[in-house]
């Protein structure tokens, strides 16, 4: 980024460095927590039609401004600490849930040669903070000393693990097809057009990790954890006004945070669809710039995913809780171990497409 | 690389079948009936023979150096792997009638004995920290486990945590140790380790905190006298089929365990860990011998004489010298001999539901079963020294390298020692011929049972008789 | 090197303080009247019977042994994957050995029963 000449010289670079990131970290950060607001909105119109209904269409221009209605009525409504709960322990597990959800963000590439933080072992850095959900899920459960909250906690801490052994499984997939733990170089290692993308030679990795994401955040049709006619609404039954709404936040970013993994592990990220030599007609045309890269392709792969989730949400009947528990261990485990050992001697032999 | 690969597999070809073994029986047990257990103790006892015999030839006559020289296989590590298979042999042996009357006749113990065997042969083949450490936790795991083997059984659950507590520091205090000892020596590797012991000036402290930290710990492992707390609670607290187990064959490797890290690696430092070694085998002499006296549940006196018995081979290594290592290797073997026939006794008694293992079971033996009080009287005066049994010359090696190496008080202390145990081995015998029980029933046990048993107390007496085999194969094992 | 990392210690401070900020206004603006019914534990309706903090199934404690042991395995994975075109069969053999033996403890704890909620 390019600062005025005086500021340039005034500061130190380190000082420098940190200014720009935190500029790129903000950015990020409003327009993640913009997009968690409208992807409310977006969830309940979406369902709505799904169900033949309108959906919200009070606040604003055909209901645009729902979300922000939202916001301000959950940030004026009471908190409430419950008398037996452990106060640090309630008041933290929100802040746990989110910060992952956000954080993980800063190895995401989001177009040709921008990411935040260009670290080598980006995608360990992902595993470990997807990882960290769990600890907001157990603490809220456990500090809020409710029944409830205690079984939800249990049962989606039980759950998220499952699935994350299967999500990780399907990660150590994509990093041996693309040779590297940076997300950027995983992008460029799918560069030219949908049939380079990994989701084809790792297609059934590519449907574990997704599926498996969806048990990851606890979206239906995974969400005994909240299962509302069962135990309410799980862990964050004692949570309230602002608290609850960290914790919705924090769902959503994760949902985002998982559409925009699967976009960029195995479609290819920032890359176009059109870019590959099949699509090489295109070139001098009018439509020539459909085959440049960039960050609406990551944005429209992301909204795809997302649609996903709600379609998924719409259309399929809540799981029981055994039925979860089988496939994530009985079926998305075996599935990746013998497809990461296949994809191993296909590496190993040289006759994989990514080898090249 | 391939050839080099090879001839490393070679080298550890026991450990690898065993290794592969496990994975085979573990899931062919998974697969069949109930009724058709006893295939799973065919099998079991086929990958003992395997293993043994596959040790037996590893490495051919020589001391072979495998893995980048963190693995060896020496004639030590030969005889002890073929004792130790050996041991277990017997161990599955007198379980089975034993397991199957309590319901507890299940894969499970064959497996986890297994894992015990494979961390025992790669302890005795370890030449490094790090391999050492490996066998030791493979050896540990599996024996927790095994303590709570009988999951109803509350005894068992308390000593099986009391074991796995105590024995999780003892493994954390070794380790300790040994990261001492490599944060300044550099290596892991214990010939280098030899080297650079030998090239030092004086003994510099780092090396005796790591030292002292793992001669606690291999203490604690072995049951020595002050870290002995647990082997009582844990020779009564576990089911007897496991007691057996833990009082035999990972004695083997605990003793390889001494040799390796101590008398092999650091002789340079000889006069250093002589004095704790010494001060171990004293302690333990003196505690194990007296405590016994006291005791009225057999298993519970087993274990303080095996406390006692540790004591002699600690003080065997504690010569430093070549004849005083032997001796402790012989002593050693002859002690698993006489452990598992008592043991073996034990179990014989025990009928259906009822334990015998206090002492007042043993009343009027002669009467119920001439023949196995005789084979329990030799094998209680093998453990007292008595010639002419094993238990007489075992002592008899380890006090005249006691005397050579100068030590005559020590001897002198360790032949009192023996005569204040012969009490309590002498409380059994009088408890067999000169006590009645009132309705005691003829003995019952299988014909393997009986023969394996009698041929297991007749080695008692034959070792002592002919003691020349055993100890031609315990000479030059230091190659 | 060390340089890349520090825009991933600030975020993780941004995102630190995004929630504890969120939390603050809630606190500040969302004001109420307290009292011991609204403050105690939610149990539809009732009076909570006993200390929530209580026994539950051993299975979830299953579970979380068991993710340990295959996280632990990705994380073996992770190094594997990367190298496996430097170190080449020799590397693919030595991890097939290691998948086998913790496949041979899945199928154990399969048959096991472990994994069966019901």
């Amino acid at each position: 980024m390019n600062w005025p000449a005086g500021l340039e010289q005034a500061l130190p670079e380190w000082a420098l460095t940190t200014l720009t990131s935190l500029v790129q970290i903000g950015v990020v950060c409003l327009v993640l927590i913009l997009s968690v607001a409208f992807l409310t909105y977006f969830e309940r119109k979406v369902i709505g039609f799904m169900q033949n209904r309108m959906g919200p269409n009070r606040v604003g221009p055909r209901g645009l401004l729902q979300p922000f209605a939202d916001v301000i009525k959950l940030l004026m409504k009471e908190v409430i600490v419950p008398s037996s709960a452990n106060r640090f322990l309630f008041v933290i597990a929100p802040v746990l849930s989110i910060a992952p959800a956000l954080a993980a963000w800063a190895v995401m590439p989001l177009f040709p040669g921008f990411v935040i933080a260009d670290i080598d072992a980006a995608l360990l850095y992902v595993l470990a903070l997807t990882s960290m959900g769990v600890y907001g899920v157990i603490l809220a459960g456990w500090a809020s000393n409710s029944k409830y909250a205690l079984l939800g906690a249990m049962r989606s801490a039980a759950q998220i693990i499952a699935y994350e052994i299967a999500m990780g499984f399907a990660l150590v997939g994509v990093l041996m097809a693309g040779g590297s733990l940076n997300l950027g170089a995983i992008v460029e290692a799918q560069a030219g057009g949908p049939l380079s993308w990994f989701w084809l030679p790792l297609f059934p990795l590519f449907i574990v990790y997704f599926v498996s994401g969806v048990a990851e955040t606890n979206r239906a049709p995974f969400d005994v954890a909240e299962g509302e006619s069962e135990i309410v609404a799980g862990f964050h039954v004692e949570y309230s006004g602002v608290a609850f709404a960290v914790f919705f936040l924090a769902e959503y970013a994760n949902m985002i945070l998982i559409a925009a993994l699967t976009a960029v592990l195995f479609l290819g990220g920032w890359t176009s669809p059109f870019a590959g030599s099949m699509f090489s007609f295109l070139d001098g045309s009018v439509l020539e710039f459909l085959r440049a890269s960039g960050l609406h392709w990551l944005a429209l792969k992301t909204a795809f995913f997302l649609f996903c989730f709600l379609w998924f949400r719409a259309t399929f009947p809540r799981y029981r809780y055994d039925q979860i528990m089988r496939l994530g261990w009985k079926v998305f485990i075996p599935v990746t171990i013998v497809w990461i050992f296949v994809e191993g001697v296909m590496v190993v032999l040289g006759v994989g497409p990514w080898s090249s | 690389m391939m050839n080099e690969l090879v001839s490393d597999l070679s080298a550890v070809r026991a450990e690898a079948f065993l290794a592969a073994g496990i994975c085979v029986l573990l899931l062919f047990d998974l697969f069949i009936r109930d009724r058709h257990r006893d295939l799973t103790y065919a099998l079991a006892m086929l990958l003992l023979a395997g293993t043994g015999w596959l040790a037996a030839t590893a490495g051919g006559d020589g001391r072979v150096l495998a893995f980048g020289g963190s693995v060896v296989v020496d004639p030590l590590a030969r005889v002890l792997k073929v004792a130790a298979a050996l041991a277990m042999a017997v161990v599955f042996l007198y379980s089975r009638p034993w397991l199957r009357e309590r319901q507890l006749f299940r894969g499970e113990y064959y497996v986890l004995g297994l894992f015990a065997l494979l961390g025992i042969l790669v302890i005795i083949s370890g030449h490094s920290f790090l391999v050492i450490y490996l066998g030791l936790e493979m050896l540990s795991l599996a024996l927790y486990a095994l303590v709570v083997y009988d999951r109803d059984s509350p005894i068992g659950a308390e000593s099986g945590m009391k074991y796995f507590v105590l024995g999780a520091i003892a493994s954390g205090t070794l380790l300790y140790g040994m990261s001492i000892v490599y944060g300044f020596s550099g290596t892991l590797n214990l010939g280098e380790l030899r080297e650079y012991a030998a090239g030092l000036d004086g003994v510099p402290v780092f090396l005796l905190v790591g030292l002292g930290f793992m001669l606690s710990g291999i203490a604690f492992k072995f049951g020595a006298v002050p870290f002995h707390m647990w082997v009582p609670d844990v020779y009564q607290g576990a089911p007897t089929s496991v007691s057996l187990l833990i009082a035999t064959a990972p004695k083997l490797a605990s003793i390889a365990l001494v040799i390796r890290l101590v008398a092999e690696a650091l002789p340079e430092l000889l006069v250093t860990w002589q004095v704790i070694l010494m001060t171990l085998a004293v302690l333990s002499l003196l505690i194990g011998n007296i405590v016994a006296i006291a005791q009225t549940n057999i298993k519970r006196m087993l274990a303080y004489s095996a406390i006692a018995h540790v004591g002699f081979i600690l003080l065997g290594v504690a010569t430093g010298t070549t004849a005083g290592v032997e001796a402790a290797v012989f002593y050693s073997i002859v002690y698993v001999v006489a452990a598992a026939g008592a043991f073996g006794i034990i179990m014989l008694l025990s009928s259906r539901g009822a334990e015998a293992d206090q002492l007042d079971d043993f009343r009027g033996l002669s009467q119920r079963s001439p023949w196995f009080a005789l084979m329990m009287l030799l094998l209680m005066a093998s453990m007292i020294g008595i010639p002419p049994l094993a238990g007489f010359y075992a002592k008899w090696i380890v006090l005249l390298a006691l005397v050579e190496a100068g030590a005559v008080w020590l001897a002198l202390f360790a032949v009192l020692m023996s005569v204040v145990g012969a009490f309590y081995y002498l409380r059994v015998i009088r408890l067999m011929y000169f006590d009645e029980l009132p309705g005691g029933a003829p003995v019952q046990a299988p014909g393997d049972f009986r023969l394996v048993l009698s041929i297991n107390a007749l080695l008692a007496l034959a070792l002592g008789l002919f003691p020349g085999p055993l100890m031609d194969l315990c000479t030059g094992l230091l190659g | 090197m060390l340089n890349n990392y520090l825009p991933v210690l600030l975020f993780l401070m941004v995102a630190v303080g995004i929630g504890l900020i969120l939390l603050g206004i809630g606190f500040l603006v969302g004001r109420g009247q307290k009292d011991p019914e609204k403050l105690s534990a939610y149990e539809c309706g009732f009076e909570a019977f006993e200390d929530s903090r209580m026994k539950f199934d051993v299975r979830y404690y299953l579970v979380a042994i068991l993710f340990i042991v295959f996280d632990l395995e990705i994380a073996f994975l992770f190094p594997w994957a990367i190298s496996l075109d430097e170190i080449g069969l020799y590397g693919l053999g030595a991890m097939a050995i290691f998948l086998l033996v913790l496949v041979v403890g899945f199928i154990y704890e399969w048959k096991k029963g472990a994994l069966e909620w019901d």
